[in-house]
């Protein structure tokens, strides 16, 4: 089993859609078996999930863009990620 | 906050290749003729504006609909996420292409077993072979596959070697529900409900798989309420986020409500989906927790399970209003403990398919009478 590095590069999973709610305008993950809302610091991590960058580029962009400590970052990214990697959400490649 | 439906279950058709025992098909079906293609369509845009963002083709068996393609691109159009939920017998290549292109999202395929005798013996039909082949073409295509065993006495000693088919077609997601006991699974509640020990056991088995396959495959194991001590928050509350279209347009809270007698639904060929959602008094009858009785009224947890299941309530107790029975503060919980305990004694391999005939009633298919196919 593959598991989460620094050079993994994360993307949406087989079939995971990652939409605006038109009736809310918030982002929702939408996958096969139901709906997710997604809230805004998962909406950051998120639409840098595309396959290309790798975590540790993920985890510099949102320091830099919010201004954040990198080990905080780390800790909310990797969190983030595991919950989604265990429903299927993300899929990790390397 | 307003209640807005999420997710739409559209049952295409009662109409199925598979007689499984545990069916959540009516028991009665509804009088009517199916919904068209052009009515379909026009549920799946109403459904939109209403703020549906995903929806599931069910049934019976949704292939038995010769226009499943165009109602497929028509929820698609709509902008739905749209989720296959098939025996997947019928399910050959170039119809599984045809949905492909007209946009079909997810496919989930349901297996009875992992060992072929007992699955066709379980369906009542011989459809195990069938399915490992459709899955696999499933896969070929590139479409995410969710497999869906729904487990009982008679199949969940197996749970291991069920996990290790999912895993080996390359499954996304594996479903592992209990039966829920009402309909048809209810007339066989006393052969399909496992035992104590096995519930404890699978869900043992089913948590340690889950670890094992992170990143692999998702696992979803639910226990059935029979054995816990709080009830499930059905539907995640009447009317909250679900909606139910059946094969003849009734609009359901929860696609088992019509065996609640004494709630008229209504239907998409009379009124428009949003009255329905908003005005209609079978979607108001449990909103909210105005409707509850004690000791629901008073209990921190109303907003956490809503009471439960009605159509539990209402086969149990005969109330459709009353505290779900499979909650440990029901007045009625009784009638739950004595019948769970009824079936401790029974040894699971006494009552396995090689070693004595099933005494099940199988789900039958509407007659010509009821349902007319369009």
């Amino acid at each position: 089993m593959m598991q989460m590095d620094e050079q993994s590069r994360p993307e949406l999973a087989r079939g995971v859609r990652l939409r605006n709610d038109p009736l809310t305008g918030e982002p929702v993950l939408l996958f096969p078996e139901g709906v997710l809302p997604v809230d805004e610091t998962m909406y950051a991590i998120l639409r840098r999930c595309n396959g290309d960058l790798t975590l540790t580029s993920i985890i510099r962009e949102l320091a830099e863009e919010y201004d954040i400590d990198p080990q905080t970052v780390r800790q909310d990214v990797c969190e983030c990620l595991t919950q989604l990697r265990e429903q299927m959400l993300i899929a990790l490649f390397k | 906050m307003k209640d807005r439906p999420y997710m739409l279950l559209a049952e295409l058709t009662y109409g199925c290749p598979l007689h499984c025992p545990y069916c959540s098909n009516p028991v009665q079906y509804p009088d009517g003729r199916e919904l068209s293609t052009r009515e379909w369509g026009r549920v799946f845009a109403e459904a939109s504006k209403l703020g549906v963002l995903h929806v599931g083709f069910s049934g019976g068996e949704p292939l038995l609909r010769p226009d499943l393609p165009e109602l497929v691109a028509a929820a698609h159009a709509a902008g739905l996420y749209t989720n296959l939920i098939t025996s997947a017998v019928g399910l050959r290549k170039n119809r599984a292409l045809q949905m492909r292109e007209a946009g079909l999202d997810s496919v989930q395929i349901s297996f009875q077993s992992d060992q072929e005798p007992l699955a066709n013996q379980i369906a009542g039909a011989s459809a195990h072979a069938t399915k490992i082949e459709a899955a696999k073409m499933v896969r070929e295509l590139g479409f995410p596959l969710t497999v869906n065993v729904v487990l009982h006495r008679l199949n969940i000693d197996q749970l291991e070697r069920i996990i290790s088919l999912a895993e080996g077609l390359e499954a996304e997601r594996l479903e592992l529900a209990n039966a829920q006991y009402y309909g048809w699974a209810f007339q066989n509640r006393a052969a399909l409900l496992p035992t104590r020990k096995q519930i404890a056991w699978a869900t043992g088995i089913a948590a340690e798989q889950k670890k094992r396959l992170l990143g692999k495959m998702d696992i979803l194991f639910v226990t059935p309420d029979y054995y816990t001590e709080r009830p499930k928050p059905c539907m995640n509350g009447w009317g909250r986020q679900f909606m139910t279209v059946n094969p003849v347009g009734d609009v359901l809270p929860c696609p088992a409500a019509s065996a609640i007698s004494g709630v008229r639904f209504d239907n998409v060929r009379k009124r428009p989906l949003d009255w329905i959602w908003d005005q209609s008094e079978s979607f108001n009858r449990f909103r909210g927790t105005e409707w509850m009785p004690a000791p629901c009224r008073d209990c921190s947890f109303r907003e956490v399970d809503f009471g439960g299941c009605r159509c539990q309530a209402f086969l149990i107790t005969g109330d459709a209003s009353a505290t779900d029975p499979a909650c440990s503060l029901s007045p009625h919980r009784e009638k739950l403990t004595t019948f769970v305990e009824s079936i401790q004694a029974v040894h699971p391999a006494y009552s396995s398919a090689e070693q004595r005939p099933l005494r099940l009633s199988f789900r039958q298919n509407p007659t010509d009478r009821k349902c007319h196919t369009a």
